[in-house]
Parts: C-alpha cells; sequence; structure tokens
C-alpha cells in the first residue's frame, strides 16, 4: 500500500463546517485528523485562513499536542501505554518487544503503511498494567507471547 | 423519549423508570468498560446468544454497566436478585452461567473469587474484603446502572439534586450547604469547593462558565475515567448545580482523547439530558438556562492545569499562565470561570440529596466525605476502592487491595503521580488524606496509588517520572524547562552507573529551585518524585553511584539478569542453568564455585533472593533455583571421585583466617584462588561453624558440609582444627608467624538472654536456641520434657521447635512443642516456607505473646507468665514491642528454649585490644573493604553483622579475599563487584529459548512426607530426579541474553 493522494474536497468540506468559528481550532483538527489519520501540511494554510490564523498559530497548536501528527500513519496506531502502573508492572519491555517485533522506532510508521508505533502518558487502565491500544482497542495485561499473537491479528 | 421534563413531572417520571427496570428480572451485570480490554464483549455477546437460544430474553437482562471497581478481575459480572459474583468469565462460561446458575440456582465454583489468605470462596459480593471494606458513595451506581440510559440513573434518584435546587434553594443556599459539607477539590490541591464557588459567584459578569476538568493527566490514576464511562450523569447533575450556584450559563467538559469511552459516554449522555430538559433553555422549566459543550483534549499533560485548561479550551497551545487573575474572575474569553474535577461535580447531587451534615459524617476534622483511589502496581487487588477520607494507605492496600503479589516485599507507593511523592514502609500507617500526606513530601493528589515492591528500582522510578514531566513541560518557563531536563540528565547518568557522590546534593538543589521558581502546577511540583526518593531511599541512590548496584535489579546498565545482580556473590545463575539444560552438571557446579564455594550448602539452605527477582515469576512461577544449584552440586560428587588439584600457589604473603565457618572458609578459598597461602584456624574439632552445629540435620546433613569443607581443603587450604585464638594464641601471635594479613570470620555464636525475670541459666530444662541446636547435631543428651515451649519467632525458633519434635526419649509420643511468639503470622521473621513446614510437623505456634517471666520450681522450669502484646513495631517500622496491660496467663512448660537471636562473641579478643568496637559490642569494620582500624586486619560476615543469611556470610568472605588481596597489592580504591557477561554455546540458546514461550509451573521439590518426618533426623527434600532438574533448568527465560 502506498500513501493515498489526499482528498482536498474532504478537507474543504471540513473546514467549511468550522468556518469563522470561535475557538474552532483544536475541533477542526481532531476531524481532519480523525479523516486521514494525519493532518496533511497542505491543510495548513486553508484551515489558518477560515478561522482568521496565522499559519504559524495553527502549525504551532498541531506541534503542541501530542495527539496530532504531520506525518501519515498507519492504518493501525499502536499506542504502548508508557504510565506508572505500567511501568513498575514492566511496561519497559513490551515497548521493547513491540518495537521489535514491527521494526519500528517510536514516532515511526511502517513502509507499508499498516502500523505507526507511538507512546502514551497513560491509558487509564491501569489496573490492566502493562496495557496498550490499537486504534480504539485496549489489551492488557501483555507479555510477550500476547503481544504476538496480538499483532499478527492486525497483519495483512 | 418523554418531551423535557418539569420538577413536577420528574417523580412521576422516575416512579416509571424505576417499575421499568425492576420488573423482577434476573439481571447480569457486565462491565463494558475497563472489562472490555479482558474480553467483556466477547462474554457479553456469549451470553446474549445463550440467552436467545433458550428463549430466557424475557426474564433475564443483560445490563452493560461501568467499572465494577475490581478491576483486578476482570472479566467480571454480577447475577441479581441472587447477587452472585463472577470473575475472569470467559465466553465459554456463557452456557453454565445461563443453565445452571439462572435456571437451577448452582454456583459455579471456578468462577467466584476466592480469598488470597484463607482460600475461601466467596458468591457474594459483600463477602468479599475488597468491597465489604469499602464506602461506595460516589461510585454507588458504578458498575450497577447502565450509564448509556439516562433513565437508569433517573431510577437511582437521579436529577434529584437538581430539581430540589431549582425548586427550593438560592444559588446562596447552595453555596452554603456545598460549603457546610466541607467537600475539597478532588482533583489534588483540595480547594474548598464551596469558596470556590462564592468567587466565581461574586465576580461580577454578563457571562459565566463552568469547566469540568476531565484531563485526567496523572499516570496511574483512572478514578475520573471511571465516573465517567460508568455514572457521566451525576458529573453533568452536579455541573448542572454549580452553573445555577455561580450563575453560569455555558460549561465544557474537557475530556481527555485517550479515553474514547468515556467520550462517548459523556456524548450520549449530554445528548439525553438535553431530550429530558436538564440541559438548555429554561432546565425542567424553571428560569434557569445551561448548556454544556463536550471538549476533546489533544494528549498535552499540563491542560490539566486550569490557565493551561482554558487556553486550550479557547483553541490555543495549552500554556498556563500567571496568576492572579484567577480563573474566578478573568477565565475563559476573560469571562469569570469555574473549574473543578470530575469527582467534585460527582459528590454535588449527594451532598444536594442527603444534605451537608450527612455527607460530613465521614472523614477527618479537615477532609470530609470519601475519596476514590486508584490502586494500580504490584498489588493484588488492583480497581477503584471508594474509603472515607482518612483510612490509613495501609488499610487500603493491604486489607482492601489484598497485598503484595506472589509473596513480595513492599517498598512504596506513589500517590499523586509525577506531582506526588511516595511513601515507604514505616509510614504506611500515614492516614490518606490531604495534610498529612503533604508532611512527608507526598499528596493525595486525585488519588491515584501505584505500589511498588522489592523489585522496583526507586531511582529509575524517579527518573521515569522525570523523563515525562520533561517531555509534558510546555516549556514556557525557564525553570521547569531547564530544570526537568537537568534533573533527568543527572538520573539518567545515576541509573547508568555514571553518577558521581555529589549528584544526590545536586539533585536536590535543582527540585528545590523548580519547585520555588516555576509558573504552574506542573513545574512547582515535578521534582517532588525526585525529592521524596532520594529523602526516603538515598540508600539506593547511593548504591548506584558508589557500587554501581542497582537494589531492585532493573536498571539496564547495571544489570544483565536480574537473578545474577540480586544474589550476593553474582553467581551467573542463568549460564549455569543452561549447563543443567544441556546435560553439563559437572560445568554448572564450577561455574556456582566461581563465587561461591559451597554449592551444595546453598542449594539446600539459601534463602534465595534471586527467586523473588526472577523474571519467569512474573509470568508464571519463579525458577526454583535453590533446588537447581542443589542438584549440580549433588551430581558434581556423585560423578567426580578425583579429588580436584589444589590451587597453584603464585604469591609469597601467607593470610589467616579465624573461623572455619562459612565466611572464613569463602575468604580462605579464593584467596586460595588467588595463589595466597592460606592457613585457617579453628577453635572446635570440626570445621562449617554454624553449617555444622547451627543448622538441624533434617535441613542439612553433617556430610554435605564435610563433603564441601574436604573440597576446600583439597583445593590448597590448610585447616587447623582445635586451634582457638585466645589469651593464650592472640593475634599478635599469628602476625608474629610471618602472616601479612589476617582475616576474622568467628561468627555470631553466643545466644541472646531475653532479660527476663527467673531467666536463671542454671534452672533444669533451660535452653538457649544455639547451643540446643548444637548440643542435638553433636548428639549429646538432652534432657526434654513432655510440653516444650521455645520463645521467639525467628527461622532459629522454628529449627529449634523442629529439633525438639525429633529427639529421642521417653514421652516422644505426647510430646508438644509450642513456638510462643510476639509476632503475628505476618509479621513473623521466619521464612514462610519454614513455618508452613513446622506447623505440617505439629509444632503449634502462639503469636503476639510476649515473655514477663520465668516460672520454675524447685531449680526445675515450670511455665512462663506471658502478657498479650499490642503492637511489635511502631509507627516508623522499629521494634518497640508494646503490651497490653492486665493481660497476663501462664503458660505452663517443662522445658524452655530461648531463641531470640544471636550476637558475635568478642571474648576472645584480649580486653586491651586495639581493635575498635561500636557500642554494641561489634568491631568496627569499613562497609566496602571489610578492613579494621589496624591495617591488615579484617573482619566480616555475622561477627560483624550480627547473624544474616548463609549467602551474605559467604558474600563476606569473598569480598574479604579481594579486599585482602588489593590491601596486600597496594591497592587503595573502592571494591566494585560488576556483573560479568559470560559466552555461552549458540546450542544452548536455540535449546533453551524454544521451549520458553508458553506456560510451565516450576517443578516442585519432592519430600518426604510430613507424618514420617518427625521420626528421625533425615533430610527432608529428596532433590531432583536428572530428568525433572532438566526439565525446570528449560524453563529460564535467559534474560542475560538480551543484553
Amino acid at each position: 500500500m502506498k500513501k493515498e493522494p489526499i482528498d482536498f474536497n474532504k478537507i474543504s468540506a471540513i473546514i467549511e463546517k468550522h468556518r469563522d468559528q470561535k475557538w474552532a481550532l483544536i475541533p477542526l483538527l481532531q476531524k481532519v485528523q480523525e479523516e486521514f489519520g494525519y493532518i496533511p501540511p497542505e491543510s495548513i494554510e486553508p484551515i489558518a485562513e477560515a478561522l482568521r490564523l496565522f499559519p504559524s498559530q495553527v502549525q504551532g497548536v498541531i506541534t503542541f499536542y501530542a495527539q496530532f501528527s504531520l506525518k501519515p500513519r498507519g492504518k493501525y496506531l499502536i499506542r504502548v501505554c508508557r504510565g506508572t502502573a505500567c511501568h513498575v508492572r514492566g511496561g519497559k519491555s513490551i515497548l521493547k518487544i513491540v518495537k521489535r517485533e514491527l521494526a519500528l522506532e517510536v514516532g515511526q510508521t511502517t513502509e507499508d503503511y499498516q502500523f505507526s508505533l507511538e507512546t502514551v502518558a497513560c491509558l487509564g487502565a491501569c489496573f490492566l498494567a502493562p496495557t496498550m491500544m490499537v486504534n480504539k482497542t485496549y489489551f492488557g495485561k501483555l507479555s510477550p507471547p500476547k503481544i504476538n499473537s496480538i499483532l499478527r491479528q492486525y497483519e495483512k | 423519549m418523554t418531551a423535557p421534563l418539569t420538577i413536577k413531572t420528574l417523580t412521576n417520571f422516575r416512579e416509571e423508570c424505576k417499575k421499568d427496570i425492576s420488573s423482577g428480572k434476573y439481571c447480569i451485570r457486565i462491565c463494558m468498560t475497563g472489562c472490555r480490554a479482558y474480553g467483556a464483549e466477547e462474554v457479553k455477546e456469549a451470553l446474549r446468544s445463550e440467552i436467545r437460544m433458550r428463549g430466557l430474553e424475557k426474564s433475564v437482562e443483560i445490563r452493560e454497566t461501568g467499572c465494577q471497581g475490581f478491576c483486578a478481575k476482570a472479566p467480571m459480572l454480577t447475577i441479581d436478585p441472587i447477587g452472585i459474583f463472577y470473575q475472569e468469565v470467559t465466553p465459554a462460561d456463557a452456557a453454565d452461567i445461563v443453565v445452571k446458575t439462572i435456571q437451577n440456582g448452582d454456583i459455579l465454583g471456578h468462577l467466584l473469587y476466592e480469598d488470597i489468605k484463607t482460600g475461601i470462596k466467596m458468591p457474594t459480593k459483600d463477602q468479599i474484603p475488597f468491597f465489604k471494606l469499602q464506602n461506595r458513595r460516589v461510585l454507588k451506581n458504578c458498575g450497577i446502572i447502565d450509564p448509556k440510559n439516562i433513565r437508569h440513573y433517573i431510577a437511582a434518584d437521579g436529577y434529584g439534586g437538581l430539581a430540589k435546587v431549582l425548586s427550593e434553594m438560592t444559588p446562596e443556599d447552595v453555596i452554603g450547604e456545598v460549603a457546610a459539607s466541607g467537600l475539597r477539590g478532588r482533583g489534588g490541591a483540595g480547594f474548598n469547593t464551596g469558596a470556590k464557588w462564592k468567587f466565581a459567584r461574586q465576580s461580577p459578569a454578563d457571562l459565566k462558565y463552568m469547566v469540568c476538568n476531565a484531563d485526567e493527566g496523572d499516570p496511574g490514576a483512572f478514578m475520573d475515567r471511571a465516573v465517567l464511562e460508568g455514572d457521566p450523569h451525576r458529573v453533568i447533575e452536579g455541573m448542572i448545580i454549580g452553573a445555577y450556584a455561580i450563575g453560569a450559563r455555558y460549561g465544557f467538559i474537557y475530556a481527555r482523547e485517550e479515553y474514547p469511552i468515556a467520550v462517548e459516554h459523556l456524548e450520549i449522555a449530554i445528548r439525553q439530558a438535553r431530550e429530558l430538559g436538564f440541559l438548555g433553555e429554561k432546565i425542567l422549566r424553571s428560569a434557569f438556562s445551561f448548556d454544556i459543550q463536550l471538549k476533546k483534549g489533544a494528549g498535552a499533560f499540563v491542560c490539566g492545569e486550569e490557565t493551561a485548561l482554558i487556553a486550550s479550551i479557547e483553541g490555543k497551545r495549552g500554556m498556563p499562565r500567571p496568576r492572579p487573575p484567577f480563573p474566578a474572575q478573568a477565565g475563559i474569553d476573560g469571562k469569570p470561570t469555574n473549574i473543578n474535577n470530575v469527582e467534585t461535580y460527582a459528590n454535588i447531587p449527594l451532598i444536594i440529596q442527603h444534605g451537608a451534615g450527612w455527607y460530613a459524617g465521614v472523614g477527618t476534622d479537615k477532609s470530609k466525605g470519601t475519596k476514590v483511589f486508584s490502586l494500580a502496581g504490584k498489588v493484588n487487588n488492583t480497581g477503584l476502592v471508594e474509603v472515607p477520607i482518612g483510612m490509613s494507605i495501609k488499610e487500603i492496600i493491604f486489607n482492601i487491595g489484598g497485598g503484595i503479589p506472589k509473596g513480595r516485599k513492599f517498598k512504596a507507593v506513589q500517590m499523586g503521580g509525577p506531582s506526588g511523592g511516595c511513601v515507604p514502609e514505616k509510614h504506611l500507617g500515614m492516614p490518606a488524606d490531604y495534610e498529612t500526606l503533604q508532611t512527608i513530601g507526598s499528596i493525595m493528589g486525585s488519588g491515584g496509588m501505584v505500589v511498588m515492591d522489592e523489585n522496583n528500582c526507586m531511582v529509575e522510578i524517579a527518573r521515569f517520572f522525570l523523563e515525562f514531566t520533561r517531555s509534558e513541560s510546555c516549556g514556557k518557563c525557564a525553570p521547569c524547562r531547564l530544570g526537568t531536563k537537568q534533573m533527568l540528565e543527572i538520573l539518567t547518568r545515576i541509573t547508568e552507573g555514571r553518577g558521581r557522590i555529589d549528584d544526590i546534593d545536586m539533585l536536590k538543589n535543582i527540585g528545590e529551585n523548580v519547585i520555588r521558581s516555576s509558573l504552574c502546577g506542573l513545574g512547582q511540583t515535578c521534582a517532588k518524585p525526585v525529592l521524596s526518593t532520594i529523602n526516603f531511599f538515598r540508600n539506593e541512590y547511593e548504591a548506584h553511584i558508589r557500587d554501581r548496584r542497582c537494589p531492585g535489579a532493573v536498571c539496564e546498565s547495571l544489570v544483565i539478569s536480574a537473578c545474577q545482580h540480586t544474589c550476593p556473590v553474582g553467581i551467573n545463575i542463568p549460564v549455569y542453568i543452561a549447563a543443567i539444560a544441556e546435560g553439563d552438571y559437572v560445568q554448572a557446579a564450577e561455574i556456582i564455585r566461581e563465587r561461591n564455594p559451597f554449592p551444595a550448602i546453598c542449594g539446600r539452605i539459601c534463602h534465595h533472593p534471586c527467586e523473588m527477582k526472577c523474571r519467569r515469576g512474573v509470568l508464571d512461577e519463579a525458577m526454583a533455583i535453590r533446588s537447581l544449584k542443589r542438584f549440580a552440586a549433588d551430581k558434581y560428587f556423585e560423578t567426580v571421585q578425583e579429588p580436584p588439584p589444589p590451587f597453584p600457589k603464585t604469591q609469597t604473603r601467607k593470610v589467616a583466617v579465624i573461623g572455619a565457618g562459612p565466611t572464613g572458609l569463602t575468604c580462605a578459598f579464593y584467596l586460595a584462588r588467588m595463589g595466597y597461602p592460606v592457613t585457617v584456624f579453628e577453635a572446635l574439632p570440626v570445621g562449617g561453624g554454624m553449617l555444622m552445629v547451627g543448622v538441624p540435620e533434617f535441613r542439612l546433613p553433617k556430610t554435605v558440609v564435610q563433603k564441601e569443607i574436604e573440597y576446600i581443603r583439597q583445593r590448597g587450604v590448610e585447616i587447623r582444627y582445635n586451634t582457638p585464638v585466645n589469651v593464650n594464641f592472640t593475634l599478635d601471635d599469628i602476625k608474629k608467624m610471618d602472616y601479612s594479613a589476617i582475616f576474622i570470620g568467628a561468627g555470631a555464636q553466643k545466644s541472646q538472654r531475653v532479660g527476663v525475670p527467673g531467666e536463671d541459666e542454671s534452672l533444669h530444662g533451660l535452653y538457649y536456641g544455639l547451643s540446643f541446636l548444637r548440643d542435638v547435631k553433636l548428639e549429646r543428651d538432652i534432657y526434654i520434657g513432655r510440653r516444650v515451649v521455645v520463645i521467639g519467632g525467628g527461622n532459629v525458633a522454628l529449627d529449634v521447635a523442629r529439633s525438639a519434635l525429633r529427639i529421642h526419649g521417653s514421652g516422644k509420643e505426647e510430646r508438644e512443642v509450642h513456638v510462643v511468639c510476639l509476632e503475628t503470622r505476618d509479621e513473623m521473621p521466619a521464612f514462610e516456607e519454614e513455618i508452613e513446614e513446622a506447623i505440617d510437623e505439629g509444632v503449634f505456634i502462639h503469636h503476639s505473646l510476649g515473655v514477663k517471666k520465668i516460672l520454675s520450681e524447685q531449680g526445675n522450669v515450670a511455665g512462663i507468665e506471658s502478657l498479650a502484646v499490642a503492637s511489635v513495631f511502631d509507627t516508623e517500622g522499629k521494634f518497640s514491642p508494646t503490651y497490653i496491660p492486665e493481660s497476663e496467663g501462664i503458660f505452663p512448660a517443662d522445658t524452655i528454649i530461648m531463641s531470640v537471636g544471636q550476637a558475635p562473641d568478642l571474648s576472645f579478643l584480649p580486653p586491651d585490644s586495639e581493635l575498635e568496637r561500636t557500642k554494641w559490642k561489634t568491631l568496627v569494620v569499613d562497609s566496602n573493604t571489610l578492613s579494621t582500624n589496624i591495617p591488615g586486619i579484617f573482619a566480616g560476615g555475622d561477627f560483624v553483622t550480627g547473624p544474616t543469611f548463609i549467602i551474605e556470610s559467604i558474600a563476606a568472605g569473598r569480598r574479604g579475599a579481594v579486599a585482602i588481596d588489593k590491601y596486600l597489592r597496594g591497592d587503595t580504591s573502592r571494591i566494585v563487584f560488576i556483573d560479568e557477561k559470560q559466552k555461552i554455546t549458540d546450542k544452548a540458546i536455540d535449546e533453551q529459548l524454544k521451549e520458553v514461550e508458553e506456560e510451565k509451573l516450576r517443578v516442585k521439590m519432592p519430600t518426604v512426607p510430613p507424618e514420617e518426618r518427625t521420626g528421625d533426623f533425615r533430610e527432608i527434600e529428596l532433590g531432583f530426579t536428572e530428568e525433572k532438574a532438566r526439565e525446570e533448568a528449560k524453563r529460564c527465560l535467559r534474560c542475560d541474553l538480551e543484553k
């Protein structure tokens, strides 16, 4: 799979919904990201224009928040929890194994755009530590064999 | 849905909802929030299809609820009205649940909660300590109602508080009631909520905002998530009431994007509340209008800070700004804004409905009501716990939380996440409230409790928090931006073994300055984890810096495998286990002897701290390292008949060792290995010290000790028996014999007296533990009566008791052996295994009992006068027993064996010896080099430290050998033992790693059955067969290969 070309009509539709709205930047960016999995850099200027901001302000908000990415992400976003409870229960080695299995560093995406790997401060599922999330699904009480079977589930 | 309600129609509507819901059906409540991560969805589907298949849809309701709290046992469900609680349910259980439990009323044993201590199965929630000890107010509906259905909330008296406020209270009344309740901000700061609302009310403005801070960012806290997911309307109702009180027109809930279920449930709840007229124009047809909008956070911890949160709502970078002005004066858009946390709002409907007086009925003087804590980390019952404020931390972790898994030792609990501090064991008795925790540098915070055990490294934990705050620091103010980076660099250096000794003071200095000068809460608290770990665990920092040791065996740069790092002598455990797996047992024994000359002895009686750190133990059960060691050593002696060659003598200077116990012989062995001629002087006719005379035969046979001493002798160590060092043969005499260095390892063999009236050593029938064990081992004649009382709760006391059971003599059949100790079972210093074995054999143990007096009649022991113990340790955790007044009792006995501890015996040193002593009558030695104040004289082991474990004695001997070698070579540097990586064959790796993935429990050590044991002194443990040993060895995960 290759990086898909961006459908600018979709971006414009999202932007138009929020045009001139007060405090709309973050919700707008969230919608763009939900649609495309990332925020295409090409969309910064039209967004700024619609909300009467400088492009640098838009860029500033995108880079400030961990949720937003300017790079395309994989079909499945794996977020390994690095919260305290996961940490004391061996979350570090879970991250190590995921990195090894996918041959990815944190923040990277596989060449086929199947997987992206990120860490998250805390998933709030500390009772199941160590945990990770694939898109919106939680996985808990992870162990090395379990990680392998989870990843296999999402392979092409 | 019904058209918008009014205050009047709400009452009828509520009755309608109640009727709808409780129609006499069975109700299976299953958590569809947290438990979803553990397969609750599949369980629900399986139940649903089972019910459909049997046509039971009408009589059985499956209710999707929020968190039921006991997250450790996910997925869980409750079945009402029978009240059954099932845990760890799988889809395969669905048929049995429907047919057996619901249709036939049978309980499924395998799905029940089993008490951790007693093993008793408990079918209903109210029996389970986890639930029984809580006071669930805020969480009352959580796990009971369907959070996606507003009718459930209304049926549970929901929105009743709002109706009351709108119909009979002025805004001032509401503020007065909330202030009177004493409710304080549950986000952590603990500011009085009523007072906060008053400020916002008093700010003049045309428009005000009400904000709910649901940006639960503290790693380790998940109570807000549970409330939002499981009972969202409670939060919404609290917000509406607050908005009425301060006069707000609009509200925002700022929720984490990482909580998709919470966001979904909030969206549904807001929509339903609007439809029924609880939100929007003219709420419940009153004059009051208020509406809520949901804002999703975008992943920035700092947005939990209120001014940063406001910036984020306004669509900007979430950076804090200086206060004043406070949000109550100028918040969103410059308008007065009130911000409270989720749990704070969730308390409001309770206060309004039940009144401030009821609310303040629980809690402490300064902190009222209950608090929800999220228990996570190394604790058995992870989950959500709601208790009155002020309950002790110990009660929360140990009684509700069920203590630490796998018998490990508690180390600390982190309270309040990265903004908080740790609470160590000695402060566990503290009440969990706002003020008390602050006195020790911790905070109650939002209620996150992450428990850490002995296998966590406190320096690494501090580093972890700093890594977090460094990456979350917004960068606006310099102290936080630079300070977190500097502290992180120093902490990283320490965990990598590159620390400097002044790093600790530097960390404190930077930390205190960052706290003092940062702009917002993030910076003002970020150094707390560092300062509190330095305060309570300075020794761990020093171990990293000075000795390159990580006491938790965690830090990757210092540790190759946790077992090896934890072993006091650093045996390369994974490699010798690999040798066993390959069938090379002699090689395995030799690998052990690199660090420990007593593999057969340690294979029997070592307390194996390595096994506590074993990573396999996280997966299923720890490796049986001690038993494998015994197997390798026994195989060695069985197969190798040739005596080993003596080590070549390459050195000319001679070394003398005093005492042929484990410390002395180890020291001599490694000195000989380094080429020194060594002579050991031993007072007794036999070697082995405590091993020979202090450990009973059934745990360690004499022949095993003899074999290992013989091995050491064969390698070139000269042992002179019957050569006591005393006034006739002094240390000076030894020096004159041309020894260049002397090591004293004389042990701790003097039994301590209890020091109570009537304790007269000449009494017939009164013995002391160690001399008793020695007499038994040497098969001397001992009088022992029918009723034996052993005083003490340590391992020696139990060895004594078990020996007393076994001694031959008249009346052996009727003999009763009682152990009387100060401690409760949990507090006893003896090992759990030994306690269990003693009980199995028929020893009676009496806990919490002290000795006031020894009773005698005509020179014979008659019994003890006992006193009941109130507590053994003080609040600081120090040994300081207190007794219950007038609790005296008589405990008759005809034999009493005092076993309360041993001490070194320095009487062999002449009184004018220049060796410096402590006030506890032990020698003063340098803990690193074991050197005394006289150059060339070293001392170590029990002789210096008092009684410890065998492996610690061996470690002291090895350290002594290294120290003496350095001394003789003129090397004055510190001794640092670094784990070394050894080469291993590829074959071993392949063979082992193939089999480690699936769960496999450890091989049990075969033993003589208890009923056959007490007849004589035969060894209880039988040892592994070759087949079993190899099977066990293959379970090793080979952590050493990852590096």
